[in-house]
């Protein structure tokens, strides 16, 4: 049932494609790019061996159009399909069909997929492997219901209303008092048919300063499944992460061990045949840790995995897509660096407005420790349609200090950005905060902390002062002696 | 002779018994400050002026005046150059030189009396050793405040007189003013008395004789004389001065010297020493610090006065040797250039009605009062209406002593006009908000002209009482919250003075450094004003010690407002993007060959397509004869036909849009070319799904 693969059209672009398409380099293995008309300077239609045009900037006129994708891929001669993060990643239907095309998807299986995307068939299945779960209450039909439940579980509020076929944070909403449920609750259901097309709702306890930990795991199409340790994804804006850092500073080793083989013992249940995460919800106060979902894909953060155990994954997404065992046990596997990852976007850092526009310079930071995975380059437009991430800056140190200073260079005397404003002052402050740096946070580290990280912003760096210089003796050139002066 | 150094540092007490008993004079150079100002308009920079610090710091100058309210002004509208960056600058280069600055009693680097926290909170907090302090109405309680704080932080205290010639102003005049002054200080142990004759209007005997008085009154009081050398006799004044009693005068370069600035350096040493008196100068020293001026003062052409020679009329019109580079270039770009000989005529007079000094805040009332009413009589009247206002006010003056009610009823109506359209701060000045006038108030008719009918009403808000007394203080937390939000961070103890002295214009000169770093720092003069010129032209600087080098590269065409500037900084090309001011100017593009449609007239476009059909869209097929637009000039409509069987490729027009004769409207195409074609995907459409 090996099947070689040997042309990877990537179904998707910027950070994720060219990410993609690096280890395809390193195998050899030839790629084609697809694109939208406003991408067509972008930096992953170069890295590709081919590239093809397949339609519009609306993302449902060009990376959601899986017809024309397939087609793409079948005109080129391509054999399989790397679907990357986001867009059609964790689509089941694209996956059928794109293996109904002959091609192979590059992912776990279709099903597998389906069954992921379907919250509470998830956590039904979570259950069934003795996975602790938050406790909730499924498809509540009113608010009356969730009071019952309520009394009868013991919950307390705040408590939590999602969709139940949500996923990325879309469709969440806290609930603080029972005064404010019936509103919310029309609301969560209005938000949840609008984005996935079903009012139905999931209730469940909020857990408060919560800390977002994931599980890394690998299993084959030959039944084994092996984690490649945690990540914390604690930090986050609106539910979007935007640090992320192994091992996770919130575990020691026994629930460390506990909460990557509660991973293993899931996706083994789950007869899971690719790269993908489980995302859990730590309580702090109490230890107890519970099932949030499973990522069945490729994650922004898995470079960190990367730099602590030494592992290519989406190597091991593609040898596994052809069908070979994994190359290794669970006893092989050692993560023994410490690595954290910034999510750079073009976005306004105080108000998080997103900055579109030309990227007119561009400094990548380097040196030891550093690793850079861009999506840009020079002169590169960052389009008004897509994702604003832009760039991942990740470093790796012995321990947590080691990893933070490197990335503390990386970001205040190696990356320079001009053309769209980026939330790199932000990234900054925050890693120098105290509490960061003591690894005592949660997930509302930045709401908590928005004003004070602000204030930190300003930084002299006599590189910047020199083009301020320069930038004014351009201006005089071309306009001559100016009227103030 | 052994060269008497005066550090910073040294006891005011100390200072002053040593020049009581020195047999020497002392040099003050004004060339960081005054010199600059009153013939370049304060625009010589910081990195040219910083290189005769080195030559000072050895030159056994009492002080050097780098620091004061115009200077401080002009470096943030004009230099884009920060007072407190320029004392940190003179500090390092020349640390035995007391630094000096000039300060006005209530308004500081300012123009309006500042309360007394303000003061308080800003002299605190700036680092100078001899503070000259003045008065425009010698209103010596005004300076109360400076003085408690700049003599108990232990630094020198100068007290100005300001000095002018008038009936008025006599010995006993200044006599009583240096009463108040000794009074105010505690005595003359501590202090240092300025004769400030800002507009150099002294002559030699009239200055020997106030010194005299002065002297004879207060034997240990140690004066210091600072003149402008306006009128042409500014070194037998200062000789007169010496002679009489006078330890230190102030000085500039003579390569620096114009007309309106301080007299020379060299030609003062030498006229003082073969009158026989010991100058505490290190003359060779002092000829470098000459030679040092000529590598950069020609940098500054464009900043002169365009008023040049010495002006004797100066002891009538009295405008300060400070405020003449900036009055002539206002009057120069405002158009009424021709008009200054009548401004300083009708200012001789003015200053006989209305008695103050001119000198800052006074000089700028001055100045808007008198220019203001030649300008309003040229526009009404002409010049033969200046002429006659001021032959009216030449009678009032001269023939009747400024008796109104010797006029006749005609002229006292038409005086009655005189301060009409007076300005706000002058209506101010009158009814005391600045202080007491140092010759009594102006005569009644004088409200009456300013006021109109509510004369009366603010006749009797006039106040005698000191601003220190009536300007509420200012909350300075909040006044920082303020600058706070306005930058969006975290100010600076410096940039926070600076706006209080300057709020409006502070926040311009924040950004100028927030977008061009140190750029007014380190670029030499030409550079910083002209760019570089040409391709291939660069520039060298040291920045926190390293070596940096701009080479132009290439200047582009303007295109959609935007210039492309290629420069190369330490070789590496960089590119950037200048929006060009003006605006953009459209190209009128015009119908050339047969299949593009032109205007055949002037006019304005009214209507594309035609009634019956509704607008005209690209793509629309027309046919020969039928009307595609209709143009409007002088109420008459033109319409404009197709030619022949034609499809609409483009509309080059909008509606309402004025068009010339020839202007292409439309190109078109013949129908029998004509094959259709799929429409282009309209890509602004579908951002919205």
């Amino acid at each position: 049932m090996e099947r070689k693969i040997r042309k990877i059209l990537v179904a998707n672009r910027g950070v994720p494609a060219v990410r993609i398409m690096q280890t395809c380099r390193d195998l050899k293995i030839p790629t084609v790019a697809v694109y939208s008309t406003p991408d067509r300077l972008s930096l992953h239609v170069f890295m590709a061996d081919e590239a093809v045009h397949i339609g519009e900037g609306p993302p449902l006129k060009s990376y959601l159009h899986m017809d024309r994708i397939i087609e793409a891929a079948l005109k080129t001669g391509a054999d399989a399909v790397h679907p990357g993060w986001g867009f059609l990643a964790e689509n089941a239907d694209f996956a059928r069909r794109v293996i109904e095309a002959g091609l192979v998807w590059i992912g776990p299986r279709p099903e597998i997929i389906a069954l992921m995307g379907d919250k509470k068939a998830a956590k039904e299945i979570a259950k069934r492997a003795n996975v602790p779960t938050i406790p909730g209450i499924e498809d509540p039909k009113s608010p009356e219901e969730v009071l019952e439940w309520m009394e009868r579980s013991r919950i307390t509020f705040p408590i939590m209303l999602k969709a139940a076929l949500g996923g990325g944070g879309k469709g969440m909403i806290k609930v603080e008092n029972a005064q404010e449920l019936p509103q919310k609750f029309s609301h969560a259901q209005s938000e949840a048919y609008k984005a996935f097309g079903d009012a139905s709702l999931i209730a469940e306890k909020y857990i408060e300063r919560g800390r977002h930990i994931e599980v890394q795991v690998v299993g084959d199409k030959h039944g084994h499944v092996v984690h490649l340790f945690e990540r914390e994804c604690t930090i986050q804006r609106r539910n979007q992460k935007i640090i992320e850092e192994t091992p996770a500073p919130s575990l020691d080793d026994d629930l460390r061990q506990e909460i990557c083989f509660t991973a293993v013992r899931l996706m083994r249940e789950i007869g899971y045949d690719s790269a993908g995460t489980v995302e859990f919800l730590l309580d702090t106060a109490t230890r107890r840790f519970y099932f949030l979902e499973v990522n069945t894909r490729l994650q922004v953060e898995h470079g960190v995995t990367e730099l602590a155990t030494g592992l290519d994954i989406v190597d091991l997404m593609i040898q596994i897509a052809e069908g070979k065992p994994l190359p290794f046990h669970q006893r092989d596997i050692q993560s023994n660096r410490w690595a954290i990852e910034c999510r750079l976007t073009a976005e306004d850092p105080k108000t998080f407005a997103p900055s579109f526009g030309t990227i007119t310079r561009l400094q990548i930071p380097d040196g030891p420790n550093i690793r850079i995975s861009t999506g840009v380059y020079e002169g590169a437009e960052i389009p008004p349609y897509y994702d604003s991430m832009f760039m991942l800056i990740m470093s790796a140190g012995a321990d947590r200090d080691q990893a933070i200073r490197v990335m503390d260079r990386a970001l205040s005397r190696g990356l320079r950005v001009d053309g769209v404003k980026t939330i790199a002052p932000l990234l900054i402050s925050i890693i120098r905060h105290p509490r960061f740096r003591a690894g005592e946070f949660s997930t509302r580290f930045i709401e908590e902390h928005l004003e004070e990280l602000i204030s930190t912003f300003k930084e002299f760096d006599p590189d910047e002062e020199v083009l301020k210089i320069a930038r004014y003796v351009a201006e005089i050139s071309a306009l001559g002696p100016q009227s103030w002066m | 002779m052994e060269i008497i150094r005066i550090s910073p540092g040294t006891e005011p007490a100390r200072i002053v018994k040593l020049l009581r008993e020195t047999d020497r004079i002392f040099f003050t150079s004004t060339s960081l400050r005054d010199a600059g100002q009153s013939d370049y308009k304060n625009r010589h920079r910081l990195i040219d002026l910083k290189t005769l610090c080195p030559l000072y710091n050895e030159m056994g100058l009492f002080s050097a005046e780098c620091h004061g309210g115009a200077r401080w002004h002009v470096g943030i509208l004009n230099r884009r150059e920060s007072p407190f960056e320029e004392l940190r600058t003179y500090r390092r280069t020349m640390p035995n030189v007391l630094l000096q600055t000039l300060i006005r009693e209530t308004n500081l680097w300012g123009y309006r009396p500042y309360p007394r926290n303000v003061i308080e909170y800003v002299v605190s907090r700036v680092d100078i050793d001899l503070w000259r302090c003045f008065s425009f109405l010698n209103d010596v309680r005004n300076m109360r405040t400076v003085a408690e704080v700049v003599m108990s932080r232990g630094k020198l205290f100068e007290p100005a007189i300001s000095f002018t010639d008038a009936d008025w102003a006599d010995n006993a005049y200044y006599l009583r003013v240096v009463d108040e002054i000794v009074a105010l200080c505690g005595g003359t142990d501590e202090i240092i008395l300025c004769i400030k004759d800002m507009a150099g209007v002294g002559s030699p005997e009239r200055i020997r004789s106030l010194v005299s008085a002065i002297k004879d009154k207060y034997p240990d009081l140690v004066i210091h004389y600072h003149r402008h050398a306006t009128d042409g006799l500014a070194l037998p004044a200062y000789r007169a001065a010496v002679e009489a009693g006078v330890k230190i005068v102030d000085v500039e370069e003579d390569s620096l010297c114009r007309f309106y600035g301080q007299p020379p350096m060299l030609s003062a040493y030498a006229y003082l020493t073969e009158a026989g008196f010991k100058v505490n100068l290190n003359v060779r020293l002092a000829e470098l610090a000459v030679q040092k001026v000529r590598e950069w003062i020609n940098h500054y052409d464009w900043a002169e006065s365009p008023f040049k020679g010495f002006d004797y009329m100066v002891v009538k019109h009295r405008m300060p040797g400070g405020a003449f580079p900036s009055s002539f270039e206002q009057a120069e770009k405002n158009g009424f250039l021709h008009l200054m000989p009548y401004i300083l005529e009708l200012m001789s007079y003015y200053n006989r009605i209305v008695k103050y000094f001119d000198v800052t805040p006074g000089s700028q009332i001055t100045w808007v009062t008198c220019s203001g009413i030649v300008n309003r009589y040229a526009k009404e009247h002409g010049e033969a209406g200046v002429r006659h206002i001021l032959d009216l006010l030449r009678r009032f003056v001269e023939e009747k002593g400024c008796d109104f009610s010797a006029m006749s009823e005609e002229e006292q109506e038409e005086l009655l006009e005189l301060f009409k359209t007076a300005p706000g701060d002058f209506k101010n000045l009158i009814l005391g908000k600045y202080g007491k006038l140092p010759a009594g108030w102006p005569d009644e008719w004088v409200y009456r002209s300013a006021f109109g009918e509510e004369w009366e009403k603010k006749l009797a808000e006039r106040t005698e009482k000191s601003p220190l007394e009536t300007v509420p203080e200012l909350d300075l937390e909040q006044a920082f919250r303020d600058l706070k939000d306005k930058l969006g961070r975290e100010p600076t103890e410096e940039e926070f003075i600076i706006y209080l002295m300057h709020p409006k214009d502070a926040l311009d000169f924040f950004e100028f450094f927030e977008k061009y770093g140190k750029a007014s720092y380190v670029l030499p003069t030409p550079v910083f004003r002209y760019g570089l010129r040409k391709p291939g032209d660069k520039v060298e600087f040291t920045f926190l010690g390293k070596p940096y080098t701009i080479e132009l590269v290439s200047v582009g065409a303007e295109h959609d407002g935007v210039i492309h500037v290629v420069v190369k900084v330490n070789n590496k090309t960089r590119v950037f993007e200048v929006a060009t001011p003006r605006v953009k100017k459209k190209e009128v593009r015009m119908a050339k060959g047969p299949n593009e449609i032109g205007s055949p007239i002037k006019g304005n476009v009214w209507r594309l397509g035609n009634p019956k059909r509704g607008e005209l869209k690209v793509g629309d097929i027309y046919h020969k004869g039928e009307e595609i637009a209709n143009l409007e000039a002088m109420k008459m409509e033109t319409p404009v036909y197709a030619p022949f069987d034609c499809v609409i490729e483009e509309i080059c027009v909008k509606v309402n849009e004025p068009v010339v004769e020839g202007q292409l409207l439309f190109v078109v195409r013949p129908l029998e070319e004509y094959t259709p074609k799929e429409t282009p995907t309209n890509l602004g459409e579908e951002v919205k799904d």
